[in-house]
């Protein structure tokens, strides 16, 4: 008999770091491309605008910023036509925090799934990300389009303008990455879900969404660019309107950050993902 | 030699009980600083249980087993771990090819999607790729008879077209091992058949390993050849099928003297019939606990009839060996909506000794099987200890107390000795 035998698959006690099966996450495809797609109709079906509401929500949140942040309270655009700051603000924090809010509730909204079959569970703040990838997607290709329309003042060369989708992503992984993380702990203890949509709603101020990073004092300059977002934020403008330099080395560190943070996260979530269904 | 499908190695599960407070939190963050500074936490408590204790046993390819024992056996624990799941606490599960579970109809449904969306989606989250839902879409809407609503979001479906839908797809999956929890009486009583019959077909199907979790005993003798008994977490019996069901229901038949459910909601039936209470009542004369063959029986039934219709009710009651003994019914009678009542008398010295159980049929129109309430009581008829020792053992099929009688013949003296 031969003793050594070959199992295709084995369940233990304890799971192994650094088990993220790619090749199981390939053999789901389907299933995850169909879970995107159920996404993206299940958010708009019954609804009379349909797809709409994509481009609906961030024009309806730049005119609101426009008045009060513009008209009202006057904070300085850095010489960029208003509509276009408030936009470019607009739509990477929400990716950010969509990308977030998704990921945050992969075990608590679907506990009644895990609780009966099993699949990669990966495949489900995986799905949400890639549905407000492209959901945000749309919403930066309305920003260009707004951007011929108002005009802008960018010599950038096309290599600049090719970093624009990649710190786009990069906003959305930090907080894919961050939801994970919550995801995990939030199964157990949903303190945590009022903790950090509560903190969500203050670190808007912190992040130069609706003024620019050039109004922060000297004093906390540091603290300010080490949030990830600021230099994101921050790049995307310069590249578009050239009204600052581009902070090299606190984007170099966001970068690192957003990794750091992914791979983390990753790990945490492959290691605990079975066992946190006796938690819920 | 045959080939090994799955391997369960001494697995036991701890649950935590309890709520998850400032305490608990407390608890957590102290281990994990313990952890991390590799002193070794006490962790026994009297908050935790043990769910399942030291399972071990081994699946070959091909194998129908049934697993059965009381609520809270551990059954389900022990499918959520072959699963996948949930972990085991220590132990360990290995398998070869892929496992598809069946632990509930209808988990993942969409309720927005459509039928035909569902049927793909749900495939693939069992398992399947978007391929083979293809090739086999047809038999799935077949089978499940919704062909007319394909398009139709699943929320607008009644929950017989649900489930026979979510059955449908479940049951065409064509992974190695299939795990099934409770799934075998879905839909009205055309569509049981229909899926027992698949079921059937399943498990004869070569080389398809097959686990069933049931209550419903004669389904699992029905299915399995082999059957695994789980005790408060421990295993134990593992075997012939027959035999381990026998032993099962002998042992713990004291549980199904009767039934009784508050709330139609929760009682077993479907949208015509819903059980209230069926028992079985023994008449003991003077202050005997025992039932024995003197012993007259009283079998009492209600049930909540949602629809009004012409019904007859059958009671069966069967040997521990799945024979039946005995086929009553009702008259054929018109009934309103509301709670009905019933009772059946079976009289002293009827029965022989041994282990019986009751089901209850009901039939619309006097030829239309509308539900059966299998396996709902059981109970045991001792032989009577009295001074005729040979008595107990009698065999025979029935038991008659038709009076045989012997008498010496007058002319006895004709005879030549």
């Amino acid at each position: 008999m031969n003793k050594i035998k070959e199992w295709d698959w084995q369940i233990q006690a304890e799971q192994k770091w650094f088990r993220i099966n790619l090749s199981e996450l390939l053999e789901y495809k389907d299933l995850l491309l169909s879970l995107v797609r159920r996404e993206m109709l299940s958010s708009y079906s019954q609804t009379v605008l349909g797809m709409f509401w994509i481009l609906i929500q961030p024009i309806f949140v730049t005119l609101f910023y426009v008045l009060v942040f513009g008209n009202i309270v006057k904070v300085s655009t850095a010489g960029i036509p208003p509509v276009l700051f408030y936009m470019s603000g607009a739509i990477i924090w929400s990716f950010f925090s969509d990308t977030l809010n998704g990921a945050m509730y992969s075990f608590v909204k679907n506990a009644h799934i895990f609780n009966k079959i099993y699949f990669p569970r990966l495949l489900v703040p995986l799905s949400l990300f890639i549905t407000y990838a492209i959901r945000n997607g749309v919403q930066l290709v309305l920003f260009f389009i707004l951007v011929v329309i108002f005009g802008t003042s960018s010599t950038a060369t096309f290599s600049l303008l090719a970093l624009i989708p990649v710190l786009f992503m990069l906003a959305g992984l930090v907080g894919f990455s961050i939801g994970l993380l919550v995801s995990v702990y939030m199964a157990k203890y949903r303190d945590l879900e009022q903790l950090v949509l509560f903190v969500l709603r203050l670190f808007m101020f912190i992040t130069p969404v609706v003024y620019p990073a050039a109004m922060v004092s000297e004093k906390y300059s540091v603290l300010f660019w080490a949030n990830p977002l600021t230099p994101i934020i921050e790049t995307f403008r310069a590249i578009l309107f050239q009204h600052d330099l581009i902070h090299v080395a606190s984007l170099v560190f966001a970068v690192l950050t957003t990794i750091a943070l992914l791979i983390t996260s990753l790990v945490l979530f492959k290691k605990k993902e079975i066992k946190i269904i006796d938690n819920i | 030699m045959k080939q090994t499908a799955l391997r369960v190695e001494n697995i036991s599960k701890l649950y935590q009980l309890g709520v998850y407070d400032a305490a608990s939190l407390k608890n957590d963050l102290m281990s994990g600083w313990g952890r991390a500074w590799g002193s070794k936490m006490d962790s026994e408590n009297s908050n935790q249980w043990w769910a399942l204790k030291n399972v071990d046993f081994e699946l070959s390819k091909g194998d129908v087993v049934g697993i059965i024992g009381k609520n809270g056996s551990g059954k389900s624990t022990l499918l959520k771990i072959i699963s996948r799941i949930t972990q085991p606490t220590t132990g360990s599960v290995k398998g070869n090819g892929r496992v598809s579970s069946l632990l509930e109809v209808g988990t993942g449904f969409q309720p927005e999607l459509t039928g035909k969306e569902n049927i793909y989606l749900n495939g693939m989250i069992l398992g399947m790729k978007k391929k083979e839902v293809a090739r086999i879409f047809d038999a799935i809407v077949d089978f499940s008879g919704v062909e007319k609503f394909l398009d139709t979001p699943v929320k607008r479906y009644s929950s017989g077209m649900y489930v026979r839908l979510a059955f449908s797809v479940a049951s065409h999956l064509n992974s190695e091992t299939l795990i099934i929890d409770e799934a075998l009486t879905v839909g009205d009583s055309a569509f049981q058949e229909k899926c027992m019959a698949k079921m059937k077909e399943i498990s004869s199907e070569a080389g398809k390993t097959v686990i069933i979790v049931s209550h419903h005993l004669e389904a699992v003798r029905n299915l399995c050849k082999r059957a695994l008994w789980l005790k408060e977490g421990v295993l134990v019996a593992d075997g012939n099928a027959d035999d381990v069901v026998t032993d099962y229901m002998k042992q713990e038949k004291f549980i199904y003297l009767s039934q009784e459910f508050n709330t139609p909601e929760n009682a077993p039936g479907n949208e015509a019939v819903r059980i209230k209470k069926t028992e079985v009542v023994p008449q003991y004369g003077n202050s005997k606990s025992e039932i024995d063959i003197d012993t007259p029986l009283k079998i009492n039934l209600s049930f909540w009839n949602l629809k009004e219709s012409k019904l007859t009710t059958g009671i069966r009651v069967h040997d521990i060996g799945g024979a039946c003994v005995l086929d009553v019914c009702s008259d054929s009678k018109y009934y309103d909506k509301g709670i009905v009542e019933g009772n059946f008398s079976i009289p002293a010295g009827y029965l022989r000794p041994g282990c019986y159980y009751v089901s209850f049929d009901f039939v619309k129109n006097a030829n239309e099987k509308i539900y059966s309430f299998e396996v709902c009581l059981t109970f045991d008829i001792r032989a009577k200890k009295e001074n005729k020792v040979w008595t107990e053992n009698r065999p025979g099929f029935v038991r008659s107390q038709v009076p045989f009688m012997l008498h010496r013949l007058k002319e006895s003296t004709n005879v030549a000795v």
